[in-house]
């Protein structure tokens, strides 16, 4: 499954910043857009205009070491962002403490894949069924029927005696399990599979 | 990767497009006739009569993923080259592009069953209209809106602001499709699929990067034009 991230890195080496990002590029499974930021000066408009999911920030980088994270978090509104420190040199614990986690130069892919993959699967990750991807259960399935038959989640629930949220929750599995999160996907999906016959659903799209 | 770098108006054009040739769809778009011999990017961009700055800077942008300009770069670009490039680019998707990717996929997925190549075609139709409204849109308001500021008038119901807050970005849905090829496609595989696979590929690329432009280039630099005539 192929997660999308924004990350930014602050650090003022233009050679520290590159081989950073050349090494989130090569992770795989992550398709990662970088942010570069090599500046203090321009650190708060960047985070406020690109909002990353991740900051990778120099805790020494001129102009910031007197910033706390909870400091950076406020002024730009990114109460989410996650924060490490990378760690070209010897750093006081104190000023790396406040950080979600920490890169050192020597850290290696593997080593770097963990630390992300750990952040974002972080504290609130909702039932995570990961083995069983692509196979749909046969409630799924019948949902998937109802959304590609045109219905609302209301129908749904009603023709399937469950409540409108566990209909809510059915879609967000299904949506994350076939990674397609439009009908019209979900139709293309449902006919390959056998699902539903044409007739049963062009009707109800010229409506 | 293509290669990043820092052009400049006295390095060779011909260098910049052996670097990274999605640029030819970036002279392409500024309106830049091939045949450019060694002329540098400075020269081939006055003989077509191009801001040069303009161009350098959004070269610089595209190949460098850095996208922060400052007030004082934005306020140096010339908003009707902009502009001028963003049309192209839409009349590239809408009339080129996209009609070539959905001829090629219809033939490339001709031998699959009959309901199955339907769903797909009109998967892809409604994307294609998707991408129409989106663009003529900002054909029609924002570069409408664009063009009377130029010339000093101001719009008491409409600024750039408002572009800027439901801006989106387009490239979710053909990413999608193509997934969805990718992932649950019944036929047999062949190099006519595949040619279009690629050609999604480079779409979305490019449709993400156009967005880029638009968000992070074109927005600012009408921003702080608006400041100019408050």
């Amino acid at each position: 499954m192929v997660a999308y991230l924004k990350i930014a890195i602050a650090e003022t080496s233009i050679m520290l910043r590159c081989g950073l990002e050349n090494m989130l590029k090569h992770l795989p499974g992550l398709h990662i857009q970088i942010i570069d930021i090599g500046h203090n000066d321009i650190l708060l408009e960047a985070l406020k205009l690109h909002k990353p999911d991740i900051l990778i920030i120099n805790p020494l980088m001129p102009g910031f070491a007197n910033t706390s994270v909870g400091q950076l978090r406020d002024e730009t509104g990114l109460l989410q962002l996650k924060c490490i420190a990378l760690l070209a040199a010897i750093v006081p614990d104190e000023l790396v403490k406040q950080f979600d986690d920490y890169i050192s130069l020597y850290h290696d892919f593997d080593e770097i894949k963990q630390k992300l993959e750990a952040l974002l699967h972080a504290p609130d990750e909702e039932e995570p069924d990961e083995d069983e991807t692509q196979n749909l259960s046969s409630r799924e399935k019948e949902i998937v029927i109802c959304v590609v038959k045109g219905m609302t989640n209301r129908e749904i629930a009603d023709r399937l005696c469950i409540s409108a949220h566990t209909v809510i929750t059915h879609r967000r599995n299904i949506a994350r399990k076939l990674q397609i999160h439009t009908a019209s996907g979900l139709t293309i999906y449902a006919i390959v599979n056998k699902l539903v016959e044409l007739s049963e659903i062009s009707v109800k799209s010229e409506e | 990767m293509y290669k990043q770098g820092f052009y400049k108006e006295t390095d060779r054009m011909i260098d910049l497009i052996a670097d990274n040739y999605p640029m030819l769809l970036v002279t392409n778009r500024f309106g830049i006739n091939l045949g450019f011999g060694d002329k540098t990017i400075g020269e081939v961009c006055r003989m077509n009569g191009v801001d040069a700055f303009t161009f350098i800077t959004l070269v610089n942008f595209l190949s460098e993923e850095t996208s922060v300009l400052s007030e004082v770069v934005c306020s140096k670009l010339s908003i009707e080259t902009l502009v001028m490039y963003l049309h192209n680019a839409h009349d590239y998707f809408l009339n080129f592009r996209l009609p070539h990717i959905r001829r090629k996929l219809i033939d490339a997925i001709s031998d699959c069953p009959e309901d199955v190549a339907f769903v797909i075609r009109r998967y892809f139709d409604e994307y294609a209209a998707e991408v129409d409204k989106h663009m003529n849109y900002e054909e029609r308001t924002v570069f409408t809106y664009v063009q009377s500021l130029l010339n000093g008038k101001k719009d008491p119901k409409y600024n750039i602001s408002i572009f800027r807050k439901h801006h989106d970005q387009i490239e979710m849905k053909i990413t999608e499709l193509k997934n969805i090829l990718i992932r649950f496609y019944p036929g047999k595989s062949s190099h006519l699929l595949n040619s279009v696979l690629f050609d999604i590929f480079t779409t979305e690329e490019d449709l993400a990067s156009h967005t880029r432009v638009e968000d992070f280039l074109f927005i600012p630099t009408v921003l702080a034009f608006e400041k100019t005539l408050a």
